[in-house]
Protein backbone atom coordinates (compact mmCIF):
# COMPACT_ATOMS: atom_id res chain seq x y z
CA UNK A 1 0.00 0.00 0.00
CA UNK A 2 1.68 3.24 -1.10
CA UNK A 3 2.32 5.41 1.91
CA UNK A 4 4.94 7.88 2.97
CA UNK A 5 5.96 9.76 6.08
CA UNK A 6 5.95 13.48 5.28
CA UNK A 7 6.53 16.13 7.96
CA UNK A 8 5.47 13.69 10.66
CA UNK A 9 2.23 12.78 8.90
CA UNK A 10 1.49 9.35 7.47
CA UNK A 11 0.11 9.87 3.95
CA UNK A 12 -1.74 6.73 2.83
CA UNK A 13 -3.02 5.98 -0.65
CA UNK A 14 -4.36 2.41 -0.57
CA UNK A 15 -4.78 0.37 -3.77
CA UNK A 16 -8.55 0.55 -3.23
CA UNK A 17 -8.57 4.36 -3.04
CA UNK A 18 -10.56 4.65 -6.24
CA UNK A 19 -10.56 8.46 -6.18
CA UNK A 20 -6.93 9.30 -5.36
CA UNK A 21 -4.77 6.30 -6.39
CA UNK A 22 -4.32 7.26 -10.05
CA UNK A 23 -4.19 10.97 -9.31
CA UNK A 24 -1.21 10.48 -7.01
CA UNK A 25 0.47 8.01 -9.40
CA UNK A 26 0.12 10.51 -12.26
CA UNK A 27 1.47 13.32 -10.09
CA UNK A 28 4.55 11.14 -9.49
CA UNK A 29 4.98 11.20 -13.28
CA UNK A 30 4.83 15.00 -12.94
CA UNK A 31 1.51 15.41 -14.67
CA UNK A 32 -1.48 17.21 -13.18
CA UNK A 33 -4.80 15.57 -14.07
CA UNK A 34 -8.42 16.35 -13.36
CA UNK A 35 -11.46 14.17 -13.69
CA UNK A 36 -13.57 15.07 -16.72
CA UNK A 37 -17.26 14.20 -16.76
CA UNK A 38 -18.27 11.89 -19.63
CA UNK A 39 -21.69 13.53 -19.86
CA UNK A 40 -21.27 17.30 -19.35
CA UNK A 41 -17.55 17.55 -20.05
CA UNK A 42 -16.74 19.64 -16.98
CA UNK A 43 -13.50 19.11 -15.08
CA UNK A 44 -13.53 18.75 -11.31
CA UNK A 45 -11.19 18.75 -8.31
CA UNK A 46 -10.67 17.07 -5.87
CA UNK A 47 -11.18 13.75 -7.67
CA UNK A 48 -14.73 12.66 -6.84
CA UNK A 49 -16.81 9.61 -7.70
CA UNK A 50 -19.67 11.44 -9.41
CA UNK A 51 -19.92 14.74 -11.29
CA UNK A 52 -20.86 17.55 -8.86
CA UNK A 53 -22.82 19.36 -11.58
CA UNK A 54 -24.79 16.63 -13.36
CA UNK A 55 -24.31 13.51 -11.22
CA UNK A 56 -23.02 11.39 -14.08
CA UNK A 57 -20.71 8.58 -12.98
CA UNK A 58 -18.70 8.33 -16.19
CA UNK A 59 -15.32 10.09 -16.34
CA UNK A 60 -11.82 10.13 -17.74
CA UNK A 61 -8.58 11.77 -16.60
CA UNK A 62 -7.55 14.90 -18.46
CA UNK A 63 -4.18 16.57 -18.12
CA UNK A 64 -4.23 20.31 -17.38
CA UNK A 65 -1.56 22.97 -17.82
CA UNK A 66 -0.88 23.50 -14.14
CA UNK A 67 -0.93 27.26 -14.67
CA UNK A 68 -3.15 29.47 -12.60
CA UNK A 69 -3.69 32.50 -10.38
CA UNK A 70 -3.71 32.88 -6.61
CA UNK A 71 -7.41 33.24 -5.73
CA UNK A 72 -6.81 33.49 -1.97
CA UNK A 73 -4.21 32.47 0.60
CA UNK A 74 -3.25 32.30 4.24
CA UNK A 75 0.02 32.48 6.13
CA UNK A 76 0.31 29.82 8.81
CA UNK A 77 2.32 31.32 11.64
CA UNK A 78 1.52 28.78 14.35
CA UNK A 79 1.85 25.34 12.78
CA UNK A 80 -0.61 22.70 14.00
CA UNK A 81 1.30 19.74 12.57
CA UNK A 82 4.54 19.48 14.59
CA UNK A 83 6.39 18.60 11.36
CA UNK A 84 5.56 22.01 9.90
CA UNK A 85 7.01 24.05 12.79
CA UNK A 86 10.37 24.50 11.11
CA UNK A 87 8.54 25.73 7.99
CA UNK A 88 6.44 28.44 9.66
CA UNK A 89 5.52 31.03 8.68
CA UNK A 90 4.48 29.27 5.49
CA UNK A 91 1.92 30.15 2.80
CA UNK A 92 -1.05 28.01 1.83
CA UNK A 93 -2.54 29.17 -1.45
CA UNK A 94 -5.89 28.61 -3.14
CA UNK A 95 -4.99 28.45 -6.83
CA UNK A 96 -7.53 28.89 -9.60
CA UNK A 97 -6.34 27.02 -12.68
CA UNK A 98 -6.56 28.59 -16.14
CA UNK A 99 -8.78 25.79 -17.41
CA UNK A 100 -12.50 26.27 -16.86
CA UNK A 101 -12.30 29.72 -15.23
CA UNK A 102 -15.79 31.16 -14.74
CA UNK A 103 -17.49 27.90 -15.63
CA UNK A 104 -20.11 26.53 -15.14
CA UNK A 105 -21.06 29.79 -13.34
CA UNK A 106 -19.10 33.06 -13.36
CA UNK A 107 -17.87 32.56 -9.79
CA UNK A 108 -16.61 29.04 -10.25
CA UNK A 109 -13.35 27.58 -11.37
CA UNK A 110 -10.99 24.67 -10.82
CA UNK A 111 -9.38 25.47 -7.50
CA UNK A 112 -6.67 23.64 -5.58
CA UNK A 113 -5.01 24.04 -2.19
CA UNK A 114 -1.21 23.79 -2.06
CA UNK A 115 1.82 25.52 -0.64
CA UNK A 116 3.47 28.36 -2.51
CA UNK A 117 7.08 27.25 -2.69
CA UNK A 118 10.35 28.28 -4.26
CA UNK A 119 11.75 25.89 -6.89
CA UNK A 120 13.74 24.16 -4.13
CA UNK A 121 10.44 23.41 -2.28
CA UNK A 122 11.10 25.78 0.60
CA UNK A 123 8.19 28.10 1.48
CA UNK A 124 7.90 31.32 -0.55
CA UNK A 125 8.54 34.50 1.43
CA UNK A 126 5.38 36.08 2.76
CA UNK A 127 5.94 39.44 1.06
CA UNK A 128 5.83 37.68 -2.31
CA UNK A 129 2.44 36.05 -1.71
CA UNK A 130 -0.56 37.96 -3.06
CA UNK A 131 -3.97 37.39 -4.58
CA UNK A 132 -3.79 37.89 -8.35
CA UNK A 133 -0.22 36.63 -8.82
CA UNK A 134 0.43 33.97 -11.44
CA UNK A 135 1.71 30.52 -10.53
CA UNK A 136 2.60 27.17 -12.07
CA UNK A 137 2.60 23.65 -10.69
CA UNK A 138 5.71 21.84 -9.44
CA UNK A 139 5.82 18.26 -8.24
CA UNK A 140 7.46 17.45 -4.93
CA UNK A 141 8.55 13.79 -4.97
CA UNK A 142 8.01 12.18 -1.57
CA UNK A 143 8.61 8.51 -2.47
CA UNK A 144 8.94 6.36 -5.60
CA UNK A 145 5.12 6.26 -5.66
CA UNK A 146 3.89 9.54 -4.21
CA UNK A 147 4.38 13.17 -5.26
CA UNK A 148 2.65 16.33 -4.04
CA UNK A 149 1.60 18.99 -6.54
CA UNK A 150 2.86 22.38 -5.28
CA UNK A 151 2.84 25.84 -6.85
CA UNK A 152 5.53 28.41 -7.50
CA UNK A 153 5.44 32.01 -8.76
CA UNK A 154 6.01 32.77 -12.45
CA UNK A 155 7.08 36.04 -14.05
CA UNK A 156 3.84 36.38 -16.03
CA UNK A 157 1.88 39.60 -15.44
CA UNK A 158 -0.73 39.27 -12.69
CA UNK A 159 -4.37 38.58 -13.40
CA UNK A 160 -6.56 41.41 -12.14
CA UNK A 161 -5.92 43.37 -8.99
CA UNK A 162 -2.97 42.28 -6.86
CA UNK A 163 -3.47 42.42 -3.10
CA UNK A 164 -1.90 41.05 0.02
CA UNK A 165 -2.59 41.53 3.71
CA UNK A 166 -0.19 44.25 4.80
CA UNK B 1 -48.30 18.88 7.27
CA UNK B 2 -49.13 22.33 8.56
CA UNK B 3 -46.56 24.70 9.94
CA UNK B 4 -44.87 23.82 13.23
CA UNK B 5 -44.20 27.47 14.03
CA UNK B 6 -44.64 28.14 17.77
CA UNK B 7 -45.75 24.54 18.44
CA UNK B 8 -42.51 23.50 20.14
CA UNK B 9 -40.56 25.15 22.93
CA UNK B 10 -37.19 25.15 24.64
CA UNK B 11 -38.16 24.54 28.26
CA UNK B 12 -34.88 23.85 30.04
CA UNK B 13 -31.24 24.85 29.73
CA UNK B 14 -28.17 23.86 31.69
CA UNK B 15 -24.41 23.75 31.57
CA UNK B 16 -21.38 22.73 33.61
CA UNK B 17 -18.68 25.13 34.65
CA UNK B 18 -16.68 26.40 31.67
CA UNK B 19 -13.07 25.50 32.40
CA UNK B 20 -9.79 24.37 30.94
CA UNK B 21 -9.33 21.68 33.53
CA UNK B 22 -12.52 19.68 34.08
CA UNK B 23 -10.71 16.76 35.70
CA UNK B 24 -13.55 14.40 34.83
CA UNK B 25 -15.18 12.48 32.03
CA UNK B 26 -17.54 13.72 29.34
CA UNK B 27 -20.01 11.28 30.91
CA UNK B 28 -19.89 13.05 34.27
CA UNK B 29 -20.18 16.46 32.65
CA UNK B 30 -23.06 15.44 30.37
CA UNK B 31 -25.03 14.10 33.33
CA UNK B 32 -24.54 17.33 35.27
CA UNK B 33 -25.61 19.54 32.36
CA UNK B 34 -28.71 17.46 31.61
CA UNK B 35 -29.70 17.28 35.29
CA UNK B 36 -29.40 21.06 35.57
CA UNK B 37 -31.55 21.55 32.46
CA UNK B 38 -34.16 19.13 33.86
CA UNK B 39 -34.17 21.01 37.17
CA UNK B 40 -34.44 24.30 35.28
CA UNK B 41 -37.52 22.98 33.46
CA UNK B 42 -38.98 21.20 36.46
CA UNK B 43 -38.75 17.80 34.79
CA UNK B 44 -38.04 14.47 36.51
CA UNK B 45 -36.47 11.30 35.06
CA UNK B 46 -39.86 9.96 33.90
CA UNK B 47 -40.60 13.19 32.03
CA UNK B 48 -37.63 12.99 29.65
CA UNK B 49 -37.83 10.13 27.16
CA UNK B 50 -35.72 11.37 24.24
CA UNK B 51 -32.03 12.19 24.04
CA UNK B 52 -29.81 13.49 21.26
CA UNK B 53 -26.19 14.54 21.14
CA UNK B 54 -23.44 15.39 18.70
CA UNK B 55 -19.75 14.67 18.88
CA UNK B 56 -16.51 14.06 17.05
CA UNK B 57 -15.31 10.90 18.81
CA UNK B 58 -14.89 13.03 21.91
CA UNK B 59 -18.06 12.44 23.96
CA UNK B 60 -20.16 9.82 25.75
CA UNK B 61 -23.26 8.53 23.95
CA UNK B 62 -26.86 8.82 25.10
CA UNK B 63 -27.20 5.13 25.94
CA UNK B 64 -24.56 5.56 28.67
CA UNK B 65 -25.70 8.97 29.87
CA UNK B 66 -29.45 8.19 30.03
CA UNK B 67 -29.22 5.48 32.72
CA UNK B 68 -27.02 7.76 34.88
CA UNK B 69 -30.08 10.00 35.10
CA UNK B 70 -32.50 7.10 35.72
CA UNK B 71 -34.06 7.87 32.34
CA UNK B 72 -35.58 5.12 30.17
CA UNK B 73 -35.38 6.36 26.60
CA UNK B 74 -38.03 5.95 23.92
CA UNK B 75 -35.71 7.59 21.41
CA UNK B 76 -32.03 8.47 21.23
CA UNK B 77 -29.65 9.52 18.50
CA UNK B 78 -26.01 10.58 18.67
CA UNK B 79 -24.72 12.19 15.51
CA UNK B 80 -21.30 13.20 14.24
CA UNK B 81 -20.97 16.94 14.13
CA UNK B 82 -19.68 20.16 15.57
CA UNK B 83 -20.89 23.66 14.86
CA UNK B 84 -24.37 24.03 13.33
CA UNK B 85 -25.54 20.81 15.00
CA UNK B 86 -27.37 22.58 17.85
CA UNK B 87 -30.05 24.19 15.69
CA UNK B 88 -30.31 21.14 13.42
CA UNK B 89 -30.90 18.81 16.38
CA UNK B 90 -33.56 21.13 17.78
CA UNK B 91 -35.37 20.74 14.45
CA UNK B 92 -34.93 16.97 14.53
CA UNK B 93 -36.18 16.83 18.12
CA UNK B 94 -39.35 18.64 17.02
CA UNK B 95 -39.77 16.05 14.28
CA UNK B 96 -39.19 13.13 16.63
CA UNK B 97 -41.87 14.42 18.98
CA UNK B 98 -44.22 15.34 16.15
CA UNK B 99 -44.23 11.80 14.74
CA UNK B 100 -44.61 10.26 18.19
CA UNK B 101 -41.18 8.74 18.77
CA UNK B 102 -41.03 10.42 22.16
CA UNK B 103 -42.44 13.38 24.10
CA UNK B 104 -39.53 15.41 25.48
CA UNK B 105 -35.95 15.50 24.19
CA UNK B 106 -32.76 16.47 26.02
CA UNK B 107 -30.09 17.61 23.55
CA UNK B 108 -26.54 17.64 24.90
CA UNK B 109 -22.95 18.29 23.89
CA UNK B 110 -20.14 17.19 26.18
CA UNK B 111 -16.49 17.75 25.41
CA UNK B 112 -13.13 18.04 27.11
CA UNK B 113 -12.29 20.45 24.32
CA UNK B 114 -9.12 21.66 25.99
CA UNK B 115 -7.75 18.79 28.06
CA UNK B 116 -8.61 15.87 25.74
CA UNK B 117 -9.58 16.37 22.09
CA UNK B 118 -8.56 19.89 21.19
CA UNK B 119 -10.83 21.53 18.67
CA UNK B 120 -7.91 23.53 17.29
CA UNK B 121 -6.53 20.32 15.81
CA UNK B 122 -3.40 19.80 17.88
CA UNK B 123 -2.63 16.50 19.62
CA UNK B 124 -4.60 13.43 18.59
CA UNK B 125 -6.18 15.11 15.59
CA UNK B 126 -2.82 16.16 14.15
CA UNK B 127 -1.46 12.63 14.63
CA UNK B 128 -4.15 10.88 12.55
CA UNK B 129 -3.05 9.44 9.15
CA UNK B 130 -3.85 11.48 6.03
CA UNK B 131 -5.93 9.65 3.43
CA UNK B 132 -8.78 10.06 0.98
CA UNK B 133 -10.30 13.51 0.72
CA UNK B 134 -7.88 14.97 3.28
CA UNK B 135 -5.08 14.59 0.72
CA UNK B 136 -6.45 17.79 -0.80
CA UNK B 137 -5.37 19.92 2.18
CA UNK B 138 -3.62 18.24 5.13
CA UNK B 139 -0.32 17.49 3.34
CA UNK B 140 -0.02 21.26 2.87
CA UNK B 141 -0.18 21.99 6.57
CA UNK B 142 -3.88 22.94 6.46
CA UNK B 143 -5.49 21.08 9.33
CA UNK B 144 -7.35 23.18 11.87
CA UNK B 145 -10.65 25.01 11.43
CA UNK B 146 -8.83 28.35 11.37
CA UNK B 147 -6.50 27.15 8.64
CA UNK B 148 -9.45 25.71 6.73
CA UNK B 149 -11.45 28.95 6.82
CA UNK B 150 -8.68 31.58 6.55
CA UNK B 151 -8.66 31.76 2.72
CA UNK B 152 -12.40 32.50 2.85
CA UNK B 153 -11.77 35.39 5.27
CA UNK B 154 -8.82 36.66 3.22
CA UNK B 155 -10.93 36.69 0.06
CA UNK B 156 -13.63 38.70 1.85
CA UNK B 157 -10.96 41.31 2.64
CA UNK B 158 -9.95 41.32 -1.03
CA UNK B 159 -13.50 41.45 -2.39
CA UNK B 160 -14.90 44.08 -0.02
CA UNK B 161 -12.01 45.88 1.64
CA UNK B 162 -12.83 44.44 5.06
CA UNK B 163 -10.04 45.26 7.52
CA UNK B 164 -8.55 43.52 10.55
CA UNK B 165 -9.52 46.57 12.62
CA UNK B 166 -13.17 46.26 11.67
CA UNK B 167 -13.33 42.54 12.39
CA UNK B 168 -11.59 43.03 15.75
CA UNK B 169 -14.71 44.86 16.92
CA UNK B 170 -16.49 41.49 17.12
CA UNK B 171 -14.05 40.39 19.82
CA UNK B 172 -14.30 43.77 21.52
CA UNK B 173 -18.12 43.54 21.66
CA UNK B 174 -18.16 39.95 22.86
CA UNK B 175 -15.53 40.65 25.52
CA UNK B 176 -17.66 43.53 26.79
CA UNK B 177 -20.59 41.14 27.07
CA UNK B 178 -18.47 38.47 28.78
CA UNK B 179 -17.35 40.97 31.39
CA UNK B 180 -20.95 41.00 32.65
CA UNK B 181 -21.23 37.20 32.64
CA UNK B 182 -20.14 35.37 35.81
CA UNK B 183 -19.80 32.09 33.85
CA UNK B 184 -17.44 33.42 31.18
CA UNK B 185 -13.97 31.93 30.89
CA UNK B 186 -12.47 35.25 29.73
CA UNK B 187 -14.09 38.22 31.45
CA UNK B 188 -11.53 40.92 30.65
CA UNK B 189 -12.62 43.63 28.24
CA UNK B 190 -10.24 43.99 25.30
CA UNK B 191 -9.65 46.76 22.78
CA UNK B 192 -9.15 46.72 19.00
CA UNK B 193 -5.45 47.29 19.67
CA UNK B 194 -5.35 44.25 21.97
CA UNK B 195 -6.71 42.11 19.15
CA UNK B 196 -4.35 43.53 16.53
CA UNK B 197 -1.35 43.22 18.86
CA UNK B 198 -2.08 39.61 19.79
CA UNK B 199 0.14 37.10 18.02
CA UNK B 200 -0.72 35.75 14.60
CA UNK B 201 -2.13 32.23 14.42
CA UNK B 202 -2.91 31.97 10.73
CA UNK B 203 -3.15 35.24 8.83
CA UNK B 204 -5.61 36.99 8.73
CA UNK B 205 -6.46 35.56 12.20
CA UNK B 206 -4.78 36.81 15.36
CA UNK B 207 -4.95 34.85 18.60
CA UNK B 208 -7.84 37.03 19.81
CA UNK B 209 -9.76 36.45 16.56
CA UNK B 210 -10.04 32.79 17.64
CA UNK B 211 -12.39 31.23 20.19
CA UNK B 212 -11.31 29.57 23.43
CA UNK B 213 -11.05 25.77 23.60
CA UNK B 214 -13.05 24.73 26.66
CA UNK B 215 -13.98 21.69 28.77
CA UNK B 216 -17.74 21.72 29.23
CA UNK B 217 -21.11 20.09 28.76
CA UNK B 218 -24.34 21.84 27.79
CA UNK B 219 -28.00 20.86 27.46
CA UNK B 220 -31.24 22.15 25.93
CA UNK B 221 -34.62 20.48 26.47
CA UNK B 222 -37.31 20.59 23.78
CA UNK B 223 -40.96 19.63 24.15
CA UNK B 224 -44.36 20.57 22.74
CA UNK B 225 -45.88 23.98 23.48
CA UNK B 226 -48.78 22.16 25.11
CA UNK B 227 -46.54 20.42 27.68
CA UNK B 228 -44.39 23.52 28.06
CA UNK B 229 -47.29 25.43 29.58
CA UNK B 230 -47.20 23.27 32.72
CA UNK B 231 -43.46 23.56 33.32
CA UNK B 232 -41.37 25.77 35.58
CA UNK B 233 -40.11 28.43 33.14
CA UNK B 234 -41.70 30.81 30.72
CA UNK B 235 -41.80 28.72 27.50
CA UNK B 236 -39.54 29.96 24.70
CA UNK B 237 -41.22 29.20 21.39
CA UNK B 238 -39.44 27.92 18.30
CA UNK B 239 -40.60 30.06 15.38
CA UNK B 240 -38.33 28.69 12.70
CA UNK B 241 -35.37 26.40 12.20
CA UNK B 242 -33.00 25.48 9.38
CA UNK B 243 -30.58 22.58 9.75
CA UNK B 244 -27.18 22.11 8.14
CA UNK B 245 -28.18 24.03 5.02
CA UNK B 246 -25.30 23.85 2.56
CA UNK B 247 -23.71 25.46 -0.45
CA UNK B 248 -22.89 23.17 -3.36
CA UNK B 249 -19.56 21.32 -3.03
CA UNK B 250 -19.45 20.58 0.68
CA UNK B 251 -16.70 18.11 -0.29
CA UNK B 252 -14.36 21.07 -0.92
CA UNK B 253 -15.93 24.38 0.02
CA UNK B 254 -13.41 26.39 -2.00
CA UNK B 255 -14.79 24.89 -5.22
CA UNK B 256 -18.01 26.87 -5.37
CA UNK B 257 -17.78 30.62 -5.50
CA UNK B 258 -17.92 33.25 -4.45
CA UNK B 259 -15.88 31.69 -1.66
CA UNK B 260 -16.73 34.61 0.66
CA UNK B 261 -20.40 33.60 0.44
CA UNK B 262 -21.50 31.28 3.27
CA UNK B 263 -24.37 28.88 3.83
CA UNK B 264 -26.70 31.48 5.34
CA UNK B 265 -27.25 32.63 1.76
CA UNK B 266 -29.45 29.55 1.41
CA UNK B 267 -30.59 29.03 5.02
CA UNK B 268 -32.22 32.46 5.29
CA UNK B 269 -34.79 31.45 2.67
CA UNK B 270 -35.89 28.55 4.86
CA UNK B 271 -35.81 30.00 8.34
CA UNK B 272 -37.32 33.46 7.82
CA UNK B 273 -40.40 32.32 5.85
CA UNK B 274 -41.01 29.56 8.40
CA UNK B 275 -40.94 32.11 11.22
CA UNK B 276 -42.91 34.65 9.22
CA UNK B 277 -40.50 37.45 10.10
CA UNK B 278 -37.48 39.19 8.61
CA UNK B 279 -34.11 40.21 10.02
CA UNK B 280 -35.51 43.64 11.00
CA UNK B 281 -37.80 41.91 13.55
CA UNK B 282 -34.94 40.25 15.44
CA UNK B 283 -33.90 41.86 18.76
CA UNK B 284 -30.65 39.98 19.33
CA UNK B 285 -28.51 37.45 17.50
CA UNK B 286 -26.18 34.61 18.34
CA UNK B 287 -23.94 34.49 15.28
CA UNK B 288 -21.45 31.65 15.75
CA UNK B 289 -18.08 33.05 16.66
CA UNK B 290 -15.56 30.29 16.23
CA UNK B 291 -13.67 33.26 14.80
CA UNK B 292 -14.47 36.95 14.64
CA UNK B 293 -14.95 36.56 10.87
CA UNK B 294 -17.60 33.84 11.13
CA UNK B 295 -19.88 36.22 13.04
CA UNK B 296 -19.42 38.90 10.40
CA UNK B 297 -19.94 36.67 7.36
CA UNK B 298 -23.17 35.25 8.75
CA UNK B 299 -24.65 38.59 9.81
CA UNK B 300 -24.19 39.70 6.19
CA UNK B 301 -25.61 36.58 4.66
CA UNK B 302 -28.77 36.59 6.77
CA UNK B 303 -29.43 40.20 5.82
CA UNK B 304 -28.61 42.04 9.06
CA UNK B 305 -26.48 44.25 6.83
CA UNK B 306 -25.72 44.24 3.12
CA UNK B 307 -23.28 41.74 1.65
CA UNK B 308 -19.82 43.24 1.84
CA UNK B 309 -20.75 45.76 4.51
CA UNK B 310 -20.16 43.45 7.46
CA UNK B 311 -16.95 45.21 8.41
CA UNK B 312 -18.73 48.53 8.78
CA UNK B 313 -21.68 46.89 10.54
CA UNK B 314 -19.74 45.04 13.24
CA UNK B 315 -17.63 48.12 13.98
CA UNK B 316 -20.65 50.46 14.21
CA UNK B 317 -21.70 49.51 17.74
CA UNK B 318 -24.83 47.73 16.47
CA UNK B 319 -23.76 44.33 17.79
CA UNK B 320 -22.90 45.58 21.30
CA UNK B 321 -25.19 45.63 24.32
CA UNK B 322 -27.16 48.86 24.02
CA UNK B 323 -26.77 48.73 20.22
CA UNK B 324 -29.47 48.04 17.67
CA UNK B 325 -29.06 44.26 17.74
CA UNK B 326 -26.55 42.85 20.22
CA UNK B 327 -24.75 39.65 19.23
CA UNK B 328 -23.63 36.90 21.60
CA UNK B 329 -24.55 38.68 24.80
CA UNK B 330 -22.85 35.95 26.88
CA UNK B 331 -19.49 36.62 25.29
CA UNK B 332 -19.96 33.70 22.90
CA UNK B 333 -17.30 31.28 21.80
CA UNK B 334 -14.67 34.01 21.77
CA UNK B 335 -14.99 34.74 25.50
CA UNK B 336 -17.59 32.69 27.40
CA UNK B 337 -16.67 29.21 26.15
CA UNK B 338 -16.40 27.14 23.01
CA UNK B 339 -19.29 24.67 23.04
CA UNK B 340 -19.97 24.04 19.35
CA UNK B 341 -22.98 26.37 19.43
CA UNK B 342 -24.92 25.24 22.48
CA UNK B 343 -24.13 28.16 24.79
CA UNK B 344 -25.21 30.63 22.10
CA UNK B 345 -28.72 29.13 22.07
CA UNK B 346 -28.80 28.75 25.85
CA UNK B 347 -27.97 32.44 26.16
CA UNK B 348 -30.77 33.48 23.82
CA UNK B 349 -33.27 31.36 25.77
CA UNK B 350 -32.25 33.11 29.00
CA UNK B 351 -32.38 36.51 27.32
CA UNK B 352 -35.94 35.88 26.13
CA UNK B 353 -36.93 34.78 29.64
CA UNK B 354 -35.44 38.06 30.89
CA UNK B 355 -33.13 36.20 33.25
CA UNK B 356 -29.64 36.60 31.82
CA UNK B 357 -27.30 35.91 34.74
CA UNK B 358 -25.25 39.07 35.22
CA UNK B 359 -24.19 41.27 38.12
CA UNK B 360 -27.62 42.80 38.68
CA UNK B 361 -28.68 41.64 42.19
CA UNK B 362 -32.16 40.64 41.02
CA UNK B 363 -31.28 38.93 37.71
CA UNK B 364 -32.84 35.59 38.72
CA UNK B 365 -36.21 37.32 39.18
CA UNK B 366 -35.76 39.23 35.92
CA UNK B 367 -34.87 42.49 37.67
CA UNK B 368 -32.21 44.28 35.63
CA UNK B 369 -30.65 47.74 35.57
CA UNK B 370 -29.94 47.74 31.81
CA UNK B 371 -26.80 49.61 32.77
CA UNK B 372 -24.13 48.11 30.53
CA UNK B 373 -21.16 49.78 32.21
CA UNK B 374 -18.51 47.42 33.64
CA UNK B 375 -19.67 45.09 36.38
CA UNK B 376 -23.38 45.57 35.77
CA UNK B 377 -26.04 44.28 33.39
CA UNK B 378 -26.13 42.24 30.19
CA UNK B 379 -29.87 41.72 29.78
CA UNK B 380 -31.33 43.09 26.54
CA UNK B 381 -34.33 45.22 27.47
CA UNK B 382 -37.68 43.80 26.36
CA UNK B 383 -36.15 41.11 24.12
CA UNK B 384 -38.93 39.36 22.22
CA UNK B 385 -37.26 37.60 19.28
CA UNK B 386 -33.78 36.09 19.15
CA UNK B 387 -31.98 34.34 16.34
CA UNK B 388 -29.08 31.89 16.22
CA UNK B 389 -26.84 31.58 13.19
CA UNK B 390 -24.94 28.30 13.45
CA UNK B 391 -21.70 27.70 11.54
CA UNK B 392 -20.04 24.45 10.59
CA UNK B 393 -17.89 25.58 7.66
CA UNK B 394 -18.31 28.29 5.04
CA UNK B 395 -20.39 25.71 3.17
CA UNK B 396 -22.73 24.54 5.96
CA UNK B 397 -24.80 26.36 8.56
CA UNK B 398 -28.00 26.20 10.59
CA UNK B 399 -30.40 28.79 11.95
CA UNK B 400 -32.98 29.09 14.70
CA UNK B 401 -35.52 31.78 15.57
CA UNK B 402 -36.96 31.87 19.09
CA UNK B 403 -39.57 34.11 20.71
CA UNK B 404 -40.71 34.56 24.25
Amino acid sequence: MPNVEYRGMNLIVPENDSEWREYVKTAREHKLVMRKCAACGLLRYPPSHGCPWCGDLGWSWQEVSGKGTIHSYEIVVQAIQPGFRDWAPYPVVLVELDEQRGSPTPDEGLRMIANLVKPDFTPEREEHVAIGKRVRVLFQDLSPEIALPQFTLTDEPPQGRVWRLA
Amino acid sequence: MGTLKDRYCVVGVGETEYSRNSGRTTRAMAVEAIRKAMDDAGLGPKDVDGMMSYQGNDSTPSLIVGPDLAIRLNFWMDVVGGGSSTEALIGLAMGAIEVGLCRTVAIFRSMNGYTEVRIGGTGTRAAAPVRGQELAWRPYGMTSAGQNFAPTFMRHMYDYGTTSEQVAHVKVAHSTHASQNPKALHKERVTVEDVLNSRWIVKPLHLLDCCVETDNATCLIVTSAERARDLRQRPIHIMGVAGRVSKPRTDFHFAHGPISRVAGYYAKDIVFPMAGIGPEDVDLTGSYDAFTFTTLLQLEEYGFCKKGEGGAYVSSGSIELGGARPNNTSGGHLCEAYTHGMNLVIENVRQLRGTADDYCPGWAEGKHSYDYSPGKCRQVEDAEIAMNLGWSTPATGSALILRR
